[in-house]
């Protein structure tokens, strides 16, 4: 009998997933953005790019958008009352809209003009009191504001000097911490009362960074924070703003840096740190917290669980959960009885059994320093001598976590295995290692990821004929640079909206962007000082060097990509004789939005691996 | 009968005449064709390759124009004095019709730059002004730099001036929401004009809008927008011309275009096509003699000519082919009448013989023993005749059938070969045989198809020998592998030209020696008989003085 069973258990394990459709994988709708009312009786969410709002039982649930506005965000006013951020259409400026859950129409709560917006405490609102930033007076400049949202009454704070970047204000709704920024180093300010001028408390280079996270409870000049300034790894500490000292470190890891400090407002205290190793893990420096999220673990084992929203008593709480089979699901936490109620359904396609884990994996690059990342395997598959795609992370300072990610699922189910890693100059294993991706783009960064697909190879996880390297925005980058300085490495290579041109990329920092340009020459290059860097290290400068097949994805509203640059990569590529295929979007940017050309994008991607990357 | 032949043959010939007359006017009318043909082909040619040479000779300069020049707007107005430098020690090396080239260092903003262009708010001007040659002197660099104190000269900045001009327009009158098409692009930040080439880095769309900004909004003073304007000095001379026809152009040149011969040679012919983009002043010149035209003809003609020969001499091979495989089924047709007609005598005379003796005694009465018995002799030896007639047939089908079946047994050569003899010395008296025996006298063969051989080969040598020397000398010789069986007579001989076709079946020679008693299967039969042994058979023979037959057959079958 046993024998029987297990001979069936040796069969299933060979057995390959079911092949899931693409569509599954992307689809815009759902429901998400789920936030509980501040007197926990109503729960809003937004599905199809419009604000729904229904009661804690899921009934009376009604709409409160009706054009389709784009919602960059939206927040709980008061009971009565949610706003959101909106880009206009005729793209004239940003709008903040309010909608009311009692039928009141909608109103706008600025005056119509071409301004950006910034909220300050859109959280952590009291007595209908917004702070914002807005660059009324200069398109380079944000000052801040004091906007009465049921009065629709807008009054300035603060006149910004030129260079204040950040804002933040306590709980008595008094501004009181500014950061100031040249550019390159950034300056933490800092007043007992508002009425007071603000003083300088420590200056910074921008690759130090003390973020502020609440203030303290009792020293009216004592704050916390999440800092590197004296170690290399985020920390969350206590720091006095008279005196520009550390009183005290409160949580550090040895390895990663603390990513989230959980602030409590009601408690004006820190609840628990976060910090990412292979995943999120969570501390507590609190009981009650402690017991909150332990009560939860046990409801929802071995899930990664947020906490998303909670109502002003905190006694009903809205989480997600998700790991690296499953996709998101809200629940609503009620506290008194411990009960979860689910607020979404997961697509039923993605089923558990057919999505594959992703398991953390680390090799030594050729400097001997650890490197970090995450393999992806097939189901079913034997683990050796596999098509491998290696996707390089899009933005060169951020990194790969563990979790559910639709697109490594997507090639996964297809039977490729895929490889994230993350190279030097990501971020949240410290300062040295982040600031070691410097002006290395092409160079140390490209060396990693190189080494990285060798280590796949000298491991017998990858099959050295059948290895893809795809990746978006600096991943194009990283997969176009791959193909050009490593031909012999990849089978073929996958750019979406991939930069061609670091010229480029370094002019499209828009102009309220400006103080941010030196830090950027900092970062990737001063465009005149570092030309021959720039030239060596631009793809479109080395099209001669590039032999595999190659798919180009391009929106021609690419604000950060050229398009007539890509046109013209394509064209020299093509007439060198190597197989291009393009996929260019009429109106989309930097990724595209509408679901019938992402789908198209995958489908295409689909085809192409499987063209170039089959066994022969 | 002959007459027939006579007319058929004189037919047969005359269509053969007409045959080979028209092969021969239509050959010669290909050759014509192909040679006009040939001719018309190489002139026109001589005026349509020129495209050809012309795109190969301008494609350092379409390569230049497409992919070089648009490389500046890759630098996004970021270059200055350093980094050009790089990029144009590459086009001057790259490119030898490059003479000169002139760096604007621009600059844009919505104050005065001095020795700049303004129109509205909107001032554009130059910073610096670099000029790059070959071997050109480090002093001489750097033509002009906002900082000195002279203004610039017009000299030098006419190019500048004009691209200021064409993108302020287009500053003015485009629409930054839409996206730029390659006409604008084209028709504003290029400024082509002979020999000089001046083109401005492109700005990305969000920088076009700021410009339009700048130039009809009272804005603060605005940050300085860079922008690279390159301008290209050319020579047409220098351009490589790339001969990819050597065999039709004996010459080519670069001309101005209103360039025309002086001597108008007319043993000469010319062609030209206009340079395309900032040498469409000159042209592209070629001219060949007649003779060296000819030539070209020659050698392209000399191939066709031999292909059209080729042809034409396949055809008279088949041809010919037809016409002896037409020949030798009529002979074949004649040999097997003549085969039938011999047959009909051979069976006739032994059947009125006994036809005759039938007669007789059925006429007789009475008939005494001396009668009977000589009767009785003549219907035995030509019922005989008839019976071995008819075994001589039936067994030459066989064996051409392979339907025999042979019965190998051990042999004494020697005592075979003397029973043979025995019986032919009963039967023909005065005919002298002798035989010698060498080697091993055993043998493994089927006795009744080698006595079949022998017959046959006794018979030949006595039909063809005349009466007064009837000889036969044959001589065996047994080595490890093969018997060799030597049947020499002094009969009448062979003459050489028979010599191929006497195995051939039905074949008689045309001779008195057969007028009776011979079908023409004899050695034919005989030929079969020894190949059927895996043997071969061959012969030797000088008229009048006899011949020899060699039979070599193997031990092993």
């Amino acid at each position: 009998m046993l024998a029987i069973i297990l001979y069936f258990a040796a069969c299933k394990q060979h057995e390959r997933a079911v092949k899931i459709p693409l569509e599954a994988f992307f689809r815009n709708s759902g429901k998400s953005s789920f936030q509980i009312s501040p007197d926990g009786k109503q729960i809003s969410y937004v599905q199809n790019q419009l604000l729904y709002v229904q009661d804690l039982d899921g009934k009376k649930g009604r709409n409160l958008t009706k054009k389709a506005d784009r919602i960059i965000g939206y927040y709980w006013a008061n009971n009565d009352m949610l706003f959101y951020r909106s880009a206009a259409r005729d793209k004239r400026g940003e709008r903040l809209i309010a909608v009311y859950t009692n039928g009141k129409p909608s109103q706008e709560l600025l005056p119509r003009g071409r301004f950006k917006i910034s909220l300050i405490n859109p959280t952590r609102i009291k007595d209908n009191t917004l702070f914002l930033a807005l660059n009324l007076r200069d398109s380079g400049l944000f000052d801040a504001y004091k906007l009465d949202i049921a009065a629709k009454k807008l009054s300035l704070v603060f006149k910004n000097p030129g260079n204040i970047t950040e804002w933040y204000v306590d709980d008595d709704n008094q501004l009181r911490l500014a950061v100031a920024s040249d550019g390159v180093n950034k300056t933490l300010m800092f007043r007992e009362n508002s009425q007071d001028k603000f003083k300088p408390v420590i200056t910074t280079n921008f690759k130090t960074n003390i973020k502020p996270v609440g203030f303290c409870r009792q020293n009216k000049s004592c704050i916390y924070a999440l800092s590197n300034y004296g170690r290399d790894k985020m920390a969350i500490v206590e720091f006095n703003c008279l005196t520009g000292k550390e009183e005290k470190e409160i949580f550090s890891h040895k390895d990663v840096d603390v990513v989230e400090a959980g602030y409590s407002t009601k408690r004006r205290g820190i609840n628990y740190a976060v910090f990412e190793t292979w995943k999120k893990q969570r501390i507590y420096l609190n009981d009650s917290a402690k017991s909150v999220y332990q009560k939860l673990e046990k409801l929802l084992p071995n899930t990664e669980i947020n906490i998303l929203s909670r109502d002003s008593a905190e006694k009903k709480l809205i989480i997600n959960t998700f790991t690296d089979v499953t996709p998101g699901v809200f629940y609503l936490y009620t506290l008194a009885t411990n009960k979860l109620l689910r607020l979404s359904e997961p697509d039923s396609a993605l089923s558990e059994n057919n999505l594959c884990p992703m398991k953390p994996q680390s090799f030594k690059n050729r400097e001997g320093f650890t490197i970090n990342g995450y393999l992806t395997v097939p189901k079913g598959s034997s683990g050796k001598d596999l098509p491998v795609v290696v996707i390089p992370h899009s933005i060169a300072e951020s990194r790969n976590s563990w979790g559910f990610n639709s697109e490594v699922q997507f090639l996964a189910n297809r039977g490729y295995a895929v490889f994230q890693m993350n190279f030097r100059g990501s971020t949240g294993y410290g300062k040295e290692f982040y600031t070691a991706g410097f002006k290395k783009w092409g160079t140390a960064i490209q060396d990693d990821i190189t080494d990285g697909v060798k280590w796949l190879i000298d491991s017998e996880i990858a099959d050295p004929k059948r290895i893809a390297i795809y990746g978006t925005s600096f991943g194009g980058y990283s997969a176009l640079e791959g193909l050009s300085l490593h031909p012999e490495l990849y089978a073929c290579g996958v750019s979406y909206s991939g930069f061609t041109n670091l010229f480029t990329f370094i002019k499209s920092v828009p102009p309220y962007y400006k103080p941010y340009q030196q830090m950027f020459y900092e970062k990737v290059g001063n465009p005149e000082t570092d030309a021959d860097y720039f030239r060596a290290y631009s793809p479109i400068f080395h099209t001669d060097r590039i032999k595999a097949p190659i798919l180009i994805a391009q929106g021609t509203k690419d604000p950060r990509v050229n398009v007539n640059e890509t046109n013209q990569f394509v064209r020299e590529l093509k007439k060198r004789g190597v197989l291009v295929t393009y996929i260019l979007k009429q109106n989309e940017g930097h990724s595209f939005r509408k679901q019938e050309n992402r789908q198209d994008f995958y489908r295409q991607l689909e085809k192409f691996l499987a063209e170039h990357l089959t066994k022969h | 009968m002959k007459e027939q032949t006579l007319i058929d043959r004189k037919k047969n010939l005359l269509l053969i005449i007409i045959f080979q007359v028209f092969i021969f006017i239509s050959l010669v009318v290909a050759l014509f064709l192909a040679y006009s043909l040939t001719k018309k082909y190489v002139e026109n040619e001589f005026t349509s390759e020129k495209v050809d040479v012309q795109e190969k000779t301008v494609k350092p300069y379409a390569e230049f124009f497409q992919n070089k020049i648009p490389e500046i707007s890759f630098y996004q107005g970021f270059l200055d004095s350093a980094s050009v430098v790089k990029y144009v020690d590459t086009i001057l090396t790259k490119y030898a019709f490059i003479n000169k080239v002139v760096f604007f260092d621009t600059q844009i903003s919505n104050h005065q730059i001095d020795d700049g262009f303004k129109l509205y708010y909107f001032h554009i001007g130059p910073k610096a002004v670099y000029q790059f040659s070959r071997g050109i002197q480090h002093d001489s660099i750097t033509l002009y730099k906002s900082t000195w104190p002279n203004p610039l000269s017009l000299k030098v900045s006419d190019e500048f001036t004009k691209m200021a001009v064409k993108f302020s327009a287009f500053v003015e009158s485009s629409d930054t929401t839409r996206a730029l098409t390659t006409d604008d692009q084209l028709n504003t930040f290029y400024n082509i004009r002979p020999n000089v080439i001046t083109f401005m880095s492109i700005p990305r769309r969000e920088e076009l809008s700021i410009f339009k900004e700048l130039m009809f909004k009272k804005l603060s003073r605005s940050l300085l927008y860079e922008q690279d304007i390159l301008s290209f000095q050319l020579t047409p001379f220098k351009l490589p011309i790339k001969n990819t026809h050597p065999e039709l152009y004996q010459k080519i040149e670069i001309k101005p275009l209103v360039f025309e011969p002086v001597d108008t040679d007319p043993d000469n012919i010319s062609t030209d096509i206009p340079l395309p983009g900032a040498f469409s002043e000159y042209k592209l010149y070629f001219s060949s003699s007649r003779s060296y035209i000819n030539r070209e003809i020659k050698n392209r003609f000399f191939p066709i000519a031999c292909g059209l020969l080729f042809i034409y001499s396949v055809l008279v091979a088949v041809a010919y082919l037809i016409y002896r495989n037409l020949n030798i089924n009529s002979r074949m047709f004649k040999l097997q009448y003549d085969f039938i007609n011999n047959l009909t005598h051979e069976f006739k005379t032994p059947v009125s013989v006994i036809k005759i003796a039938g007669n007789n005694i059925r006429s007789t009465t009475k008939l005494s023993d001396k009668e009977r018995m000589h009767y009785g002799k003549i219907l035995d030896e030509e019922a005989d005749k008839l019976n071995d007639l008819m075994n001589r047939l039936l067994s030459f089908t066989q064996i051409e059938n392979k339907s025999i079946h042979t019965k190998i047994e051990t042999i004494n050569l020697e005592i075979f070969t003397q029973n043979v003899i025995d019986a032919y010395q009963l039967k023909y008296p005065n005919f002298n045989i002798e035989y010698q025996v060498k080697g091993d006298t055993l043998f493994k063969t089927d006795a009744t198809l080698l006595g079949s051989l022998f017959y046959n080969m006794i018979d030949n040598a006595y039909k063809y020998s005349k009466a007064d020397s009837r000889q036969l000398n044959i001589s065996i010789k047994s080595d490890k592998k093969h018997v060799v069986f030597k049947f020499k007579d002094n009969g009448i001989g062979i003459a050489k030209e028979e010599l191929n076709n006497i195995f051939k079946k039905f074949y008689r020679i045309q001779s008195e020696y057969n007028q009776k008693g011979s079908v023409g299967i004899g050695l034919a039969f005989c030929k079969e008989l020894v190949n059927f042994m895996h043997g071969e058979i061959s012969v030797k023979s000088t008229p009048g003085r006899g011949s020899e037959f060699t039979i070599i057959l193997p031990h092993e079958i």
